[in-house]
């Protein structure tokens, strides 16, 4: 601290206490108190900032920190205040650039490289974390948190042998100050023990496990690790001991019988007679001996085949139909891989509906009486079997059949909801799942499921009335609550909903809140790097970090991002707001929809207007939070470089998600707007080696290369282009590539609607002719004219963007396809005119 | 009603099977959030359409209104009203509907949900005392009647255009007296 004389000293060590106590009210008082007499004091100024910004006013807390740092750039006081400004706004690159500087001027100071080495651990700088806890280890060698960091450290880098020394070195000096065993120090040996066989060296591992035993609390993770290790050593038989034993410990666990069948060396995708015997007897003896274990009655079905597979499946199916195991269906169809598995369970239970109609047994011995569920049991199996092989019809009648048998079975009304799903009837699926609500109204799961369907039919306002029921009622904004506790699907299918319905700026606004929620979770782990070497939860900390790493590349996220940098790419290509729904219209029909727009949009502003007075209103009586001001996420809309917002999406994909396809496809059309030529070829090389044969990435490519042919580029450029282009285009010129494209989907035998879509852009694109448009339709009619080989891809999705790509050609024939799409699934109401 | 596809009346075949495992049932309360599970039984059991205000008087009469459950499905239920005596210090109970899914009958459902009422209206907790219970069966419904009376019941009128929006119209009283009316 300087320069200050010796009361305004002591006041100003006061404030530093305060905000260790988190009196910030208090702090500030001090700090201007100071301020008074020296309002150049750089240190205080940084400190009225810092306080500024735990009271929530941010800007106010950068503008002192900054003017804190103007007048004294030298203090490390300032640059560590800057980095915990920076921090506490998650932005953690910032604050470590901070630090650093802070570092520099005070090389030393204990409590600056605790905090950095944390940031570091944040943004994964694990050499920098090292080098940073390997100071603090020699400051205070007593400390064991900082020894175990510097293991974690090592290990995580991937560096296990010098975590090891660092680990063993660390127990040999404790060994004696700690005798008595307890959960930490059983905690360090288990992970000591991770780290050992992250080396591969399961020998030595496996000794460790046994020494450590007595020691270790957790009984269970030590028969697991040494199961393992038994097998990875190919000591069988004592690997077959110890994976019987955890199965007498937890019959119900998948993991310990494969263990199991590994150590008896029976665990090949296919088994051979002789094998297949062996591994069937083995489960009779199982059965016999845990008779209560599912597991050891359903993993036979996997691996029993034939006349044994029908045998067993028998068996298995009429115990579950007696008893009435609702999810038993989807515990089979995990088997329907096997076309012969489909074949025979559904040659079984069409015999059991037979034979339950005329004898009420499930064959016609008539020993047994099977209860009146059995046939109710029966006939759900069926609808599902059939909505699973696409046939919506049978499917349709088997569960209205049950229905009309037992009208009171909540799931039967959601079954025939999924069945109308399926067949794209978005209205009536609703209207049956909220028959299934209505039985049982505190069944949460299908109060949500039936919120989800009314999404689907687009009825936003029903669903969101609905969903409200399970969320807080205290609140002003009870929609919120669901942001609050982070409800993805909500959030997900609402957003998607808008879009249909050409709502952008709402679709965008939960785009968003999606991605700020999964920032959350990344900002959560910061409060670990500290706690978890201090208690000791090693294991669960390397997994949390591991989780942590791949956290965007959830399906939740990826389907968010996808949609926002579509929306966000089609606002740069639309600025004036034209929709879909606008695509091959005239001026002036546009100009029509428009000022209907426009008034639908006023209308709602003045709704949201009044509501917000009355939520106000009723805000200051009882409920908490605050009310939406922007429902309608006009500010979305409005957005200068709607790439940039596209990009901050993509930027997390490409961190995380390299690897998914549809992450370059994206990267691809972002990149290829902003005219960042190498960027976009780089993501086609990606695309191009995860799937060459990606249906998009086809279209991308076309146009990539008619861009590359017209626009200017510059030769440096080029070249990197053209020492691509043999991969890419395999040196054939466009209209021979994509007829090689088409070819392919001409000679297989499974053709596919995507691949359709794709080649018929292409084909309009390279020749904006007549013929050039005549060529795409035929394409795209391929579909309807090769009904066995489009069947199978020819989804309502599909046909749906067949349908929007003929319009986006104003093609004449959109009706055609449209007329034919309604034969093909008379009950969607997609293609209903 | 239609009669049960098969007929299990035997007494060797109800004997092992309700000893058998896969034959459970058991009584439930009828609560705002399963009242539509009743609703739906109604529906497909009788002709009659009960307005709202029925099941929100249904939430109110306690143990006189139950569901059964077979194998963890709802497959019927007995509403019952209370009805004060005037000059009385003792009250009647009016079955309103009682009824099992067609696939469940002959399994002993209906007389456990009867037997269920009986029991409650004689119980010694249960103010004021039930003096009698009574109900209105359809003319030709003979199954209703046997049931009825192997419980104890007795038809003691016939009403005339009981039932004006029926072909059938005329429908027979039956009641079973517990308390001795003063």
């Amino acid at each position: 601290m300087r320069d200050l004389p010796q009361k305004e000293g002591n006041l100003f060590k006061q404030i530093l206490k305060c905000y260790e106590l988190r009196q910030y009210k208090k702090g500030l008082k001090g700090a201007e108190q100071i301020l008074k007499k020296f309002p150049e004091h750089g240190e205080t100024l940084a400190m009225k900032g810092l306080f500024y910004s735990h009271l929530d006013k941010k800007e106010e807390a950068y503008d002192f920190v900054k003017k804190g740092l103007r007048y004294d750039l030298k203090s490390h006081v300032c640059w560590h205040v800057f980095g915990l400004v920076y921090r506490a706004d998650k932005n953690y690159e910032e604050a470590l650039k901070c630090y650093s500087q802070a570092l520099r001027i005070d090389k030393d100071n204990f409590q600056i490289l605790r905090d950095f080495a944390n940031l570091q651990m944040q943004l994964r700088n694990f050499e920098g974390y090292v080098e940073t806890v390997h100071r603090l280890v020699d400051m205070q060698p007593q400390n064991r948190q900082f020894w175990i960091g510097l293991s974690l450290g090592y290990h995580l880098m991937g560096k296990p042998d010098s975590s090891l020394k660092v680990l063993t070195t660390y127990e040999e000096a404790m060994a004696e100050a700690n005798s008595k065993p307890d959960y930490e120090q059983s905690e360090l040996l288990l992970y000591h023990n991770v780290v050992l066989s992250d080396m591969g060296d399961h020998e030595a591992a496996l000794e460790h496990l046994n020494s450590i035993e007595k020691i270790v609390l957790d009984k269970k993770a030590i028969k697991e690790q040494r199961a393992k290790f038994y097998l990875a050593l190919g000591r069988l038989e004592e690997a077959e001991t110890a994976y019987r034993s955890l199965i007498a410990h937890n019959p119900d666990n998948f993991a310990y019988f494969d263990g199991l069948l590994k150590s008896l060396g029976l665990s090949a995708d296919k088994l051979s007679d002789e094998d297949q015997t062996k591994v069937l007897d083995l489960f009779k003896d199982l059965k016999k001996e845990y008779p209560r274990s599912n597991v050891a009655k359903r993993l036979p079905l996997r691996f029993a085949t034939g006349e044994r597979f029908s045998k067993i499946a028998d068996e298995y199916l009429r115990t579950m139909l007696r008893k009435g195991v609702p999810s038993l269906f989807v515990n089979i169809k995990t088997l329907y891989t096997d076309r012969e598995k489909e074949q025979a369970i559904e040659t079984l239970m069409l015999g059991y509906l037979a034979h339950l109609h005329k004898s009420q047994g499930f064959d016609n011995s008539g020993a047994v009486v099977e209860p009146p569920t059995a046939i109710l049991w029966t006939r759900y199996f069926l609808a599902q079997h059939y909505d699973f092989k696409g046939d919506s019809d049978e499917a349709l009648k088997l569960i209205n059949k049950a229905i009309e048998h037992t009208p009171t079975l909540v799931e039967l009304y959601m079954t025939k909801g999924r069945i109308l799903k399926h067949a794209g009837d978005y209205v009536s699926a609703m209207e049956a799942v909220n028959e299934a609500r209505e039985l049982d109204l505190q069944d949460r799961f299908i109060n949500s499921k039936c919120t989800k369907y009314m999404l689907r039919a687009d009825k936003v306002a029903e669903a969101e009335k609905t969903i409200i029921l399970f969320s807080r009622a205290d609140i002003a904004d009870p929609l919120n609550d669901l942001v609050e506790m982070q409800a993805y699907w909500f959030l997900i299918e609402s957003a998607e909903s808008h879009l249909r319905q050409g709502q952008t700026g709402r679709a965008l606004k939960r785009f968003h809140q999606i991605e700020k929620m999964f920032g959350d979770f990344a900002d959560d782990q910061f409060d670990f790097h500290a706690y978890c070497p201090r208690k000791m939860t090693l294991r669960a900390y390397v997994k949390l970090l591991k989780l942590e790493d791949q956290l965007y590349s959830h399906p939740y996220y990826l389907r968010a991002a996808q949609s926002a940098i579509r929306c966000y790419v089609s606002l740069f290509d639309k600025p004036d707001g034209d929709s879909d729904e606008m695509e091959g219209m005239t001026e002036s029909e546009k100009k029509k929809l428009r000022s209907k727009q426009r008034k639908a949009e006023l209308k709602a502003q003045k709704d949201a207007e009044e509501n917000k007075k009355k939520a106000v209103a009723v805000q200051d009586t009882t409920k908490k939070g605050k009310v939406d001001e922007d429902p309608e996420g006009l500010k979305y809309l409005k957005i200068e470089d709607p790439l940039a917002e596209a990009l901050k999406f993509l930027r997390h994909l490409e961190a995380l998600a390299s690897d998914r396809i549809e992450t370059q496809l994206l990267a691809f059309e972002v990149y290829f707007r902003k005219n960042k030529m190498l960027l976009a070829l780089k993501a086609l090389l990606k695309a191009h080696k995860i799937d060459a044969s990606n249906a998009t990435l086809h279209e991308q490519l076309v146009r990539f290369s008619l861009a590359v042919r017209k626009s200017e580029i510059k030769p440096s450029t080029k070249t990197v282009i053209d020492k691509h282009w043999e991969t890419l285009y395999h040196g054939q010129d466009l209209a021979t590539f994509t007829g090689a494209f088409l070819k392919q989907q001409k000679d297989s035998a499974v053709g596919s609607v995507p691949h359709l879509i794709s080649a018929a852009i292409a084909a309009s694109l390279m020749d904006s002719s007549k013929a050039g448009k005549e060529t795409a339709e035929e394409i795209l009619f391929l579909m309807a004219k090769e009904e066995a080989k489009f069947g199978k891809s020819r989804s309502v999705e599909n046909v749906q963007v067949a349908i929007k790509t003929l319009k986006s050609f104003k093609s004449a024939r959109t009706q055609e396809l449209k007329a034919q799409a309604a034969a093909w699934f008379p009950r969607a109401t997609a293609f209903q005119v | 009603m239609t009669p049960p596809a098969i007929n299990m009346s035997s007494s060797t075949t109800t004997t092992t099977l309700k000893n058998n495992a896969a034959f459970r049932m058991s009584l439930g309360d009828i609560t705002p959030n399963n009242v539509g599970q009743l609703k739906r039984l109604n529906v497909v059991l009788f002709p009659v359409a009960y307005a709202p205000s029925f099941y929100k008087e249904i939430l109110e009469v306690g143990e006189f209104a139950k569901i059964i459950y077979f194998n963890d499905v709802c497959v019927g239920g007995v509403c019952c009203r209370k009805e004060t005596v005037a000059g009385s210090a003792t009250q009647n109970l009016y079955i309103a509907t009682l009824g099992v899914l067609a696939p469940y009958r002959r399994l002993g459902l209906g007389s456990k949900l009867l037997n269920h009422i009986l029991e409650t209206a004689t119980e010694a907790s249960t103010t004021p005392k039930v003096s009698k219970i009574y109900l209105h069966v359809q003319f030709g419904n003979e199954e209703a009647l046997e049931f009825y009376k192997k419980h104890g019941f007795e038809v003691v009128e016939k009403c005339e255009n009981y039932y004006p929006q029926f072909e059938v119209k005329d429908a027979y009283k039956l009641e079973k007296v517990l308390v001795a009316s003063n």
